[in-house]
């Protein structure tokens, strides 16, 4: 049924009734776009103030789901700070090497500047080994689950590795 | 190419109008057993896009994507160069990659949870301008101060 939608659909949609075949005896294009109907879609039920049903608080979590949503946290995240750093370039009087001796005064010995280093590299490790999992995905391999699977618990296990790595150095 | 299958039946017997998000899934609707049912005239409107959008459609979205994967791979191939060569032409090219790559993800954060036109206006728009501060910021930073590599250098140093 699908495969016949979709060749119909391929071969365009052109005004000839003929080409919609039996299942489509009263059938006529629309004129609107897909925009556009969700547009619709989303006004008319804002206005009505219907409650949106509940999608994500119910639906079980699985590992690749929960990647994919860490993938977009540490983007934001990283994007964030990268932009607070510079605006902190801008504002702050003093030079970089000037808070940086500021914050190791502050800071709790040695074990505590481990864990900072830890703390820092491990978004940005996750994010470049995840990254790297998505450009495999967008040339098109990988794609069956338990390949997702497998390079999902690659990527953990090489971003744990990494950033404890890059902690001690 | 697109097409929006919504089967509206005369008999009210729901086969749910399937609307979704991606207008490129084909989601296949049960109309044979309904077509059984209700012999009468079901009417079909077939959604699809008008043939003058057919084949000739702007390429921007699909340049744009392919423009942020090579994005990725750049900022990724700048990563051991900043630690094996570093100096201002790494520390400039890392600022450009770096804000742009974060200016395009928090594009599409924005396409992904932001509804409504001027909705959409005003966070693009406040996006832009944050962008244009976090690159300003940092090529300030490289200028004035101590540059990338060297600040994550001596981050790390101690």
């Amino acid at each position: 049924m699908a495969l016949l939608i979709r060749t119909v659909a391929r071969q365009g949609m052109c005004s000839s009734r003929s080409q919609f075949g039996v299942f489509y005896r009263h059938a006529a294009p629309m004129g609107t776009t897909a925009k556009e109907e969700m547009n619709k879609f989303w006004a008319k039920n804002t206005q009505l103030n219907r409650p949106l049903s509940p999608h994500v608080s119910i639906y079980k979590w699985s590992v690749p789901m929960a990647m994919s949503i860490s993938h977009r946290g540490t983007g934001v995240a990283l994007s964030s700070g990268i932009s607070l750093f510079a605006v902190a370039a801008l504002v702050l009087p003093g030079s970089y090497p000037y808070y940086l001796d500021l914050i190791h005064s502050l800071s709790y010995g040695p074990h505590f500047l481990a864990f900072s280093k830890f703390a820092l590299a491990f978004p940005v490790v996750y994010h470049t080994f995840n990254g790297i999992r998505h450009l495999i995905w967008d040339v098109g391999r990988g794609f069956k689950i338990p390949e997702v699977y497998r390079s999902g618990y690659t990527v953990l296990a090489l971003t744990l590795f990494t950033s404890i790595g890059l902690a001690a150095m | 190419m697109a097409a929006l299958v919504r089967i509206s039946s005369l008999c009210h017997r729901g086969i749910s109008p399937v609307l979704f998000r991606s207008s490129t899934l084909i989601r296949p609707v049960a109309t044979q057993k309904h077509e059984r049912d209700c012999p009468y005239s079901i009417s079909a409107r077939i959604h699809a896009t008008p043939s003058y959008h057919a084949g000739s459609g702007s390429k921007a979205a699909a340049m744009h994507w392919t423009g942020e994967r090579i994005l990725s791979i750049a900022l990724l191939g700048l990563a051991p160069v900043a630690y094996f060569f570093p100096g201002p032409v790494v520390d400039y090219s890392l600022a450009a990659a770096l804000t742009l790559h974060g200016h395009w993800g928090f594009g599409q954060v924005v396409t992904d949870y932001v509804h409504g036109d001027s909705r959409i206006k005003m966070a693009n728009a406040g996006l832009f301008i944050l962008s244009t501060v976090t690159f300003a910021g940092l090529c300030y930073f490289n200028y004035h101060d101590v540059g990338i590599c060297k600040a994550v250098a001596l981050l790390w140093s101690k």
